[in-house]
């Protein structure tokens, strides 16, 4: 049982390969503790570097090389990403939930001409897209949308509001559920499409959030109100055959539910909270001399050690192509549960000043703690709350139940 | 990257369950435990297969196994829970022979660990309990060509099934040293202590005299090695502890489908479903670090923080499983024939075993840095 790849020489020639190619191409963007902060010109320099990844087939790297991904084992994609985390620059290097979400599901459930229509331009990185799942009547009870789409000759005729959407320097297209079929049964009147956001009669508002998370990667971004009034998609967008809208949801939400995470990133933030112990003091004396600061520390340290490894065996056993049922849902409520009990940690260590945020000279660490005291109650409610995250669990192992839930399709 | 048995490792693993399902069944585990059937039942079959010798160098009659296997080895055994110094011979007193004895203390006794002729149980601990230097208390004073023992060892696992002691004594000044002793030497009486606890007993050492061939090592002091072997050991104890995890998972599962309340399977309710998520979740937080450390043991790398965090989930987790699963069974998990109460049981022996959960996450804290005046 090895928790460490043995890199051969040809998997070390490729490292070679794209730490070169890295070097001379990744834009040089300053760190940013809230991504919010990101100006305009640096996201572009983040947009267009991730189109050089797309055309080398290396902004989605495990996604078949016929579509416009690179084809690359878990190996080689893990290499990438390591290459990359160098520059602290993830993959994709901007808000876009095609290439590991949508796409996916375009690829189990698309057509052969679907299939050569979009996924090459969103694995190329051409587009981005937003997803809408979200309405403001269906949250953990997803499948209750009410947004409609309904046939009308060669088009969908699509009508309501979805929110929590996308980030803050829009998409080509989104993918959302609609309500293709309002008389068909729960879970049979579902449609999935993919929709192009220049089409007539779209709105996008921007939502007064808690936590604006910006630009970076897949964190959490500006999140958008979306209004559809009339608005005529063609009939072609639709992926999957009506009525099949939430089978093919499946498939994205089981990758949301936990499977998202790279094997890659640490959590930077407990070394800054570590340094910030060691350095400190309370009432002229080392703030690590007291017994219970070293005990919050550690408690917060193992639980995050917990989360990776479990994240790390989910994306393991993925790569070999094994199928989880309920641990990429393990994971996640680890992950959330961890975030808070983290930022409390942490806010019992420093005090208020956790909350302080920059560039104020009162912020920790350049900011990155305050981001993480909001980002924790934030962190807790996309790809389904805490408690969506244990009702999976526990279908998925059978809990009173003699037949198990299946998993969403992956391939 | 695997995060799978190897070949040889499943063939292990399916030999002792065989071993198990023939020796050691749910009846079985629960009349040792009534006391209806001796303690020692198995231990023999147990030996017979060489699974004891897991850790033991080939050249000394083991398999001269990894830490792996006999995290497998182990975990099965965890799985019962099958008592016996299984733990305290096979693994803790041959890792100690390993770390701290010389060749011919290895070749006299870890041969004969392999085939079960002898039984090793370690006794650290005292009344002032604790698994440090300054905890041991218990001294041996020079006499010529030797040393005479006297003092109280508590809480030690499996002493009453042992041929041998592996004794913890003060030398001189804070020395320590570690002395095999033989259980029927004069001045020595086991008895195992009644209550909750399952297989802890008192060792009572009344001027028993050894010679210096006696001191593992022969050296004045043999507790750092000693650590080092306590640090590897504890890796392997939270396998086992995993393995009884499994089981009381793997019970609750099965109860929350079979057990009908309000005209549903029991399991239909979420109250329900959260305990035994949280069981689930105890679980695989104590395997992964487990099996991580274990292969950072095999690979030579850095362990010591892993080996305590471990420990300390295995621990923790195991004894609030045990709280968990009796919230879902209800009456029927503290009837004795059910089985549960055997895993409470050895949830509780072995909390304290090795150290505490929260030594353990102390240990990790120094091992992390977080001290004062390190930085």
């Amino acid at each position: 049982m090895d928790f460490e790849l043995e890199w051969t020489p040809e998997q070390d020639a490729f490292r070679k390969e794209v730490r070169a190619w890295i070097e001379q191409n990744v834009p040089d963007i300053p760190d940013h503790p809230d991504p919010a902060d990101l100006t305009r010109e640096e996201y572009e320099l983040q947009r267009e570097f991730g189109r050089r990844l797309g055309v080398k087939g290396w902004l989605y790297p495990t996604m078949p090389a016929e579509y416009g991904g690179g084809g690359l084992s878990m190996e080689l994609a893990m290499a990438l990403e390591e290459e990359l985390d160098r520059y602290n620059m993830p993959l994709p290097p901007y808000y876009d939930t095609g290439g590991k979400l949508g796409g996916v599901a375009i690829l189990v459930w698309g057509t052969e001409e679907q299939k050569a229509h979009f996924l090459p331009m969103i694995l190329r990185g051409e587009i981005r897209t937003w997803q809408l799942l979200t309405e403001p009547e269906s949250g953990s009870d997803l499948a209750s949308v009410r947004t409609t789409a309904i046939r009308d000759g060669d088009e969908y005729v699509v009508n309501g509001t979805k929110i929590f959407v996308g980030s803050s320097h829009g998409a080509e297209y989104s993918w959302m559920i609609a309500v293709t079929d309002p008389d068909a049964p729960r879970h049979e009147n579902l449609g999935w499409l993919m929709m192009p956001m220049d089409l007539p009669g779209i709105t996008v508002e921007q939502m007064d959030l808690l936590f604006v998370g910006g630009e970076r990667g897949a964190a959490s971004g500006i999140k958008n109100t979306v209004y559809f009034d009339n608005v005529r998609v063609p009939a072609f967008n639709l992926v999957g055959g009506e009525g099949n809208g939430w089978k093919v949801a499946g498939t994205h939400l089981e990758i949301e539910h936990g499977l998202l995470r790279s094997a890659v990133r640490d959590d930077p933030l407990t070394e800054r909270v570590f340094d910030y112990a060691r350095s400190a003091k309370r009432g002229g004396r080392p703030l690590l001399e007291d017994q219970d600061v070293r005990d919050r520390l550690v408690d917060f340290y193992i639980d995050a050690e917990v989360t990776r490894l479990l994240h790390f065996r989910n994306y393991a056993w993925r790569g070999q192509g094994r199928q989880l049922t309920y641990e990429g849902a393990q994971a996640y409520l680890y992950q959330k549960r961890g975030q808070l009990s983290k930022a409390r940690a942490v806010l019992d260590v420093m005090g208020p000043q956790a909350l302080v945020e920059a560039p104020d000279e009162w912020a920790v660490a350049g900011g990155h703690v305050e981001v993480h005291q909001r980002g924790a109650i934030v962190d807790q409610h996309p790809g389904g709350t805490a408690e969506i995250q244990r009702v999976i669990i526990a279908r998925r192992l059978g809990i009173g139940r003699e037949v198990r839930e299946e998993p969403g399709r992956l391939r | 990257m695997d995060l799978l048995l190897n070949e040889q490792q499943r063939m292990l693993q399916s030999t002792i369950q065989d071993l198990l399902r023939r020796d050691f069944t749910k009846e079985t585990l629960v009349a040792i435990d009534a006391g209806d059937v001796d303690g020692s039942h198995g231990w023999p079959a147990l030996a017979s297969t060489g699974l004891l010798g897991s850790l033991v160098p080939e050249e000394h009659g083991g398999a001269g196994g990894s830490f792996s296997d006999a995290g497998v080895v182990f975990e099965e055994l965890g799985r019962g829970p099958v008592p016996g110094p299984h733990f305290s011979s096979g693994v803790f007193a041959t890792l100690a022979l390993r770390e701290c004895g010389n060749d011919e203390q290895q070749a006299a006794h870890l041969p004969r660990i392999v085939t079960g002729d002898e039984v090793f149980a370690v006794a650290v601990t005292e009344p002032e309990y604790g698994w440090e230097r300054g905890d041991v208390q218990l001294v041996a004073e020079r006499t010529s060509g030797g040393y005479t023992l006297s003092g109280v060892k508590l809480h030690v696992p499996d002493a009453v099934h042992a041929t041998h002691l592996l004794v913890a004594a003060r030398t001189a000044g804070e020395n320590v040293g570690l002395f095999i002793v033989s259980a029927d030497a004069p001045g020595v009486a086991c008895r195992t202590l009644r209550g909750l606890s399952t297989g802890l007993g008192e060792v009572r050492l009344d001027g028993v005299t050894v010679g210096d061939e006696a001191l593992l090592g022969g050296g004045p002091d043999a507790w750092d090695a000693f650590e080092r072997a306590m640090l590897q050991a504890t890796a392997v104890l939270s396998a086992y502890q995993v393995g009884g995890l499994e089981s009381v998972f793997q019970m609750c599962l099965e109860y929350s489908r079979t057990r009908r309340q309000f005209q549903q399977p029991i399991g239909r309710f979420q109250r329900v479903q959260d305990h035994i998520i949280d069981i689930v979740n105890h679980l695989d937080a104590a395997r992964w670090t487990t099996y991580e450390v274990l292969w950072k043991l095999d690979t030579g790398r850095p362990a010591e923080s892993g080996v305590h965090m471990a420990a300390a989930l295995a621990s923790e987790g195991y004894y609030l499983a045990c709280n968990a699963a009796h919230d879902v069974h209800a009456g029927v998990g503290i009837v004795r024939e059910y089985g549960l109460t055997l895993h409470t049981r050895m949830s509780r022996t072995l909390y304290h075993h090795l150290g505490s959960p929260r030594y353990h996450r102390r240990r990790v804290a120094d091992a992390l840095g977080l001290q004062p005046g390190l930085s």
